[in-house]
C-alpha cells in the first residue's frame, strides 16, 4: 500500500470522509474494490492498535480448533491483519460440524494442550465450565492490562452476553452477578419464520401472526401450493430439535423447561399451557410437516426450503438467509418474518444459538490467546465480517447500526432487517442452565417423536416425560 | 447334465436383473449425482436426464468449493492421500506382524496360546471411544499424538486381529506334512515358513489383507480423535461438504466415487484371492 493510499484509508477511519467518498477516491488512486476493502480493514486494524501494546506477545504461536462455518471463514479471511498487528502466528484445525463437538470433547477431556481456543455453543459450556475445561473470561475482560481500551464489551448485545455467562449452579440465572463468562459471543442466530414469497402469493396467504394461524396457513399451503409441504421444522432425536422454533414458540407462551424451588429443579413440561402448545405443534407437523420429519435436522429443513420443497420454516433466521442466496433454486424468493407464537404475547421470544469463542483451560498461552479472542470478537472484525462476508448475525450493537451492513442486507434479503429488529429484543437462551442439558433435550425430542407418530397421547407423553426427568434430576442430585 | 426350460432361464434372468438393480441402483444414482450441480440433484421430481458437468470433480481436485456462503477451501485430496497412506502402511505392518503370529498359533501349541490369540481378538470388542480417550492421554505423554506413526499403531487394533485370525485358520487347513518333508530335507523353521507355508497360504493372506485394508479405509473415529485436520482420512473429509449454508450433494457424490475407487480397484484385482481365501480359510474339513 502506498503512503498516500494509507493516509486516505486512515482518514476514513478517523471519520473525515464518508464511505462513498472513500470508494470514489480509492478508485481515482487506482485501488480496486477488493483491495480497497482489505486496505480499509487494515486501516481499522491500525486504528485498533493505536492505544494498546498488541505486539506484547510477538512470536507466539496459537493453535485454534474451528468448526467449518461461515463465521470461521470470515475470521480466516481477516486473519492476516491480526498476525500483522500482533506478530503472532495463528494456525487452525477445521472440522465439519457433524464431528466437531466430538473432537472438542475429546480434546478438552483429555486435557490436551494442542488447542488454545476453540469455537463452541453456549449450551456446551454448561458441561465444559463446571468440568474445569474452560476458563472464566471475566478475568481477562475486566483487566485493562490485558484488554485493549477500545474493546467495548458493553457493545455486545446484552442478551448474548448474559446467555454466555453462568454461575455454574444448576438452575442459576444466566448472566447473574456472580456468573462466569465461559465464552465470548461471536455470531448468533435467532429463530423466526422464513417463507417462500412466491408460494405465499400463489396460494394467497400472509405469514402467520401466531401459532393457531401458523397451523392454518401451513395446512392451506400443503393443500394448495401444488407439491411443497407447508412448514419445515426439525424432528431428529436430538437437542437440536428442541432449541430452534419449538422452544421459541414454547417460551412465547410463558413456558419453561424447569422450575427452580429451593435450589432444586423440577420438570415443567406437563402444565396445561405446555400440553396445549405441544398439541398444536404436533398437529402442525402431522398435517403440514415433511414426511420424514423424525429425521430432519438443520440440513434437511434448509435444503427443502432452498429447493422449493417446503413453503415455510420455523427455524434459524440465518438458515433462511443462506437459503435465499448461493445457488439455491429459491434464491431471492424468500421472505423473513418475526414470529410471536402466543396470540396474547406482545413480542417474539426467540431462543438463540450463539457460536462463541472459549479458552482451553489446559492451554499454556492464556494471555496471547486472549489477544486473539478479543481481536476476533472486536468491533473491527465483526464489522469486516458483516459487511464483506457472511458473518450474520453479528453480535455487536454498533455493527447492526452500520449503514453499509444494513444496506447490503436490505438490498439482497427482503425483510431480514425488519425481522431481526422485531425479534432481537426478546432474543436469548430460554433453557434452564443445568449440566443434564443434552440428556433432557434428547428425551424431550424423543417424546415429541412419539407424539407425532401417535404412539402416545400428548397429555400422557408429557406426564411421563416430566416424571422421568424428575427422577433423573433426583438421581443426579439436582431435583 | 441338468437342463433348464426356457421359462426357467427367463425367470432366472429377470430375478438376477432385479437383484442387480436393487443393489447397484444406489451406486449408479450416486455416480450420476456426481455429474450434476446441486440444483439438478435437488430437482423435484428427480430425473435421470441432465446436462453432465465435471465441476464437482474439479472442485475436489483443485480444493475450491463454491457454496451459498462463497468459496471454501477443501482438503479432500489430502484426505484421500491420508487414507491411502494410513491404510496401506497399517495393513503392511499388520501383515508383517500378523502372518508369523498366525503361523505360530496354527502350528505350535504352547502354554497360553489360545489366551493370547483371544486377547488379540478382544481388541475388536472394545468400543473405540472407550479406548481412545485414555489412549490420547498416553499419546500426548509419549509424543505420538497427531502423528502418522501413532495412527498406524492404533490402526493395528483394526487390522492385526483380523489378519491373525483369518490367516491362522488358513494355515491350519494346510497339511503340515509338506512342511515336515521340507524340514527333513534340512531346512529351518524360518525357511519352511517363508518358502512353503507363506506361498501356500498366499490366497488367505491376500484375502485377509484386503479385508483389513477395507476396514482401515472405512475407519472414522481414530484419526478424528487422535490427529489434527491435516491428517484426517477421507471418511472425515467427506463430511466437509455438509456445511451450515447447505449440503453439497454433487460434491459428496463425487467424493464417494473417488473414495471408493481405490478399494474397488483393489477388490476387483484381488477378487479371485478373496473368494478362494475366505472359503478355504473358513471351512474346516
Amino acid at each position: 500500500m502506498t503512503d498516500k493510499a494509507k493516509d486516505f484509508f486512515a482518514a476514513f477511519k478517523a471519520g473525515k470522509m464518508n464511505r462513498r467518498e472513500l470508494m470514489s477516491g480509492a478508485g481515482k488512486l487506482g485501488v480496486t474494490a477488493a483491495s480497497a476493502n482489505f486496505m480499509l480493514n487494515a486501516a481499522a486494524t491500525e486504528a485498533l492498535a493505536a492505544d494498546f501494546d498488541w505486539m506484547k506477545h510477538k512470536g507466539t504461536k496459537l493453535h485454534l480448533l474451528l468448526n467449518k462455518h461461515p463465521y470461521a471463514d470470515a475470521m480466516i479471511a481477516d486473519l492476516d491483519n491480526f498476525k500483522k498487528m500482533t506478530g503472532m502466528e495463528v494456525t487452525y484445525d477445521i472440522f465439519p460440524e457433524d464431528v466437531y463437538f466430538d473432537k472438542v470433547a475429546a480434546a478438552l477431556s483429555s486435557k490436551s494442550t494442542q488447542y488454545d481456543a476453540f469455537m463452541t455453543g453456549a449450551y456446551q459450556t454448561w458441561e465444559y465450565g463446571p468440568a474445569g475445561w474452560i476458563d472464566d473470561l471475566n478475568a481477562f475482560i475486566k483487566d485493562p492490562a490485558k484488554t485493549n481500551p477500545n474493546y467495548n464489551w458493553d457493545d455486545v448485545l446484552p442478551g448474548l452476553r448474559a446467555s454466555t455467562a453462568w454461575n455454574g449452579v444448576p438452575g442459576g440465572a444466566l448472566g447473574s452477578a456472580d456468573a462466569k463468562q465461559w465464552c465470548i459471543p461471536w455470531g448468533f442466530e435467532l429463530n423466526s419464520i422464513t417463507y417462500n414469497r412466491k408460494m405465499y402469493d400463489k396460494v394467497g396467504v400472509q405469514p402467520a401472526k401466531n401459532m393457531p394461524d401458523l397451523l392454518e396457513v401451513s395446512a392451506k399451503l400443503t393443500k394448495d401450493a401444488g407439491g411443497p409441504y407447508g412448514i419445515g421444522v426439525r424432528g431428529s432425536r436430538s437437542w437440536a430439535t428442541i432449541h430452534p422454533g419449538f422452544l421459541s414458540g414454547y417460551s412465547n407462551y410463558g413456558q419453561r423447561d424447569f422450575t427452580v424451588e429451593g435450589g432444586k429443579l423440577k420438570a415443567a413440561m406437563n402444565t396445561k399451557v405446555s400440553k396445549d402448545y405441544h398439541k398444536m405443534f404436533v398437529k402442525m407437523v402431522q398435517d403440514s410437516g415433511p414426511k420424514n420429519w423424525s429425521t430432519y435436522t438443520w440440513y434437511q429443513v434448509g435444503t427443502d426450503l432452498g429447493a422449493g420443497a417446503s413453503a415455510t420454516i420455523f427455524d434459524a433466521d440465518i438458515l433462511g438467509y443462506f437459503m435465499d442466496g448461493g445457488d439455491n433454486k429459491e434464491k431471492g424468493n424468500l421472505g423473513f418474518h418475526a414470529f410471536a407464537a402466543n396470540p396474547d404475547a406482545k413480542a417474539p421470544t426467540p431462543n438463540v444459538w450463539i457460536w462463541s469463542l472459549a479458552m482451553n483451560s489446559a492451554g499454556k498461552q492464556k494471555d496471547p490467546t486472549w489477544y486473539f479472542m478479543q481481536w476476533a470478537s472486536s468491533t473491527e472484525h465483526d464489522m469486516f465480517g458483516a459487511r464483506k462476508m457472511d458473518f450474520v448475525n453479528p453480535v455487536r450493537a454498533s455493527v447492526w447500526k452500520d449503514g453499509d451492513f444494513r444496506d447490503r442486507i436490505a438490498k439482497s434479503y427482503a425483510g431480514y432487517l425488519e425481522q431481526f429488529d422485531a425479534s432481537s429484543p426478546g432474543a436469548k437462551i430460554y433453557f434452564t442452565a443445568q449440566p443434564l442439558f443434552q440428556e433432557v433435550t434428547t428425551q424431550w425430542a424423543e417424546t415429541l417423536q412419539k407424539m407425532v407418530a401417535k404412539q402416545v397421547a400428548v397429555d400422557e407423553g408429557l406426564d411421563q416425560l416430566a416424571a422421568s426427568l424428575d427422577k433423573k434430576l433426583k438421581d443426579a442430585g439436582l431435583g | 447334465m441338468e437342463h433348464s426350460s426356457r421359462a426357467e432361464r427367463v425367470l432366472r434372468g429377470v430375478l438376477i436383473t432385479a437383484i442387480l438393480v436393487f443393489f447397484l441402483f444406489p451406486i449408479l444414482w450416486i455416480f450420476l449425482m456426481s455429474f450434476q450441480t446441486n440444483e439438478e440433484v435437488l430437482r423435484i421430481p428427480p430425473s435421470l436426464f441432465f446436462k453432465p458437468t465435471l465441476i464437482n470433480y474439479a472442485s475436489l481436485i483443485t480444493g475450491k468449493l463454491q457454496t451459498a456462503a462463497g468459496s471454501l477451501d477443501l482438503a479432500f485430496m489430502l484426505n484421500l492421500w491420508n487414507s491411502v497412506l494410513l491404510s496401506t502402511l497399517s495393513v503392511a505392518l499388520s501383515l508383517l506382524l500378523g502372518v508369523p503370529a498366525a503361523y505360530a498359533f496354527a502350528r505350535f501349541k504352547f502354554r497360553g496360546s489360545e489366551d493370547i490369540a483371544f486377547t488379540l481378538l478382544s481388541f475388536r470388542f472394545a468400543p473405540p471411544l472407550l479406548v481412545l480417550l485414555p489412549l490420547s492421554l498416553y499419546f500426548q505423554d509419549i509424543g505420538l499424538n497427531d502423528t502418522y506413526v501413532g495412527l498406524i499403531w492404533v490402526y493395528q487394533l483394526i487390522a492385526l486381529p483380523l489378519i491373525l485370525w483369518i490367516v491362522r485358520g488358513y494355515f491350519e487347513d494346510i497339511s503340515p506334512d509338506i512342511e515336515y518333508a521340507y524340514r527333513i530335507a534340512g531346512h529351518s523353521w524360518l525357511q519352511t515358513f517363508l518358502r512353503i507355508a507363506v506361498p501356500l497360504a498366499r490366497p488367505g493372506i491376500a484375502a485377509a489383507g484386503l479385508l483389513a485394508f477395507i476396514f482401515c479405509w472405512n475407519n472414522f473415529v481414530f484419526a478424528l480423535i487422535l490427529a489434527s485436520a491435516d491428517k484426517q482420512p477421507v471418511t472425515v473429509g467427506a463430511l466437509a461438504f455438509v456445511t451450515a449454508s447447505g449440503i453439497q450433494y454433487g460434491q459428496i457424490a463425487a467424493a464417494i466415487v473417488l473414495s471408493i475407487t481405490p478399494t474397488l480397484a483393489l477388490a476387483l484385482y484381488a477378487q479371485r484371492y478373496l473368494v478362494e481365501g475366505l472359503s478355504l480359510g473358513a471351512v474346516k474339513g
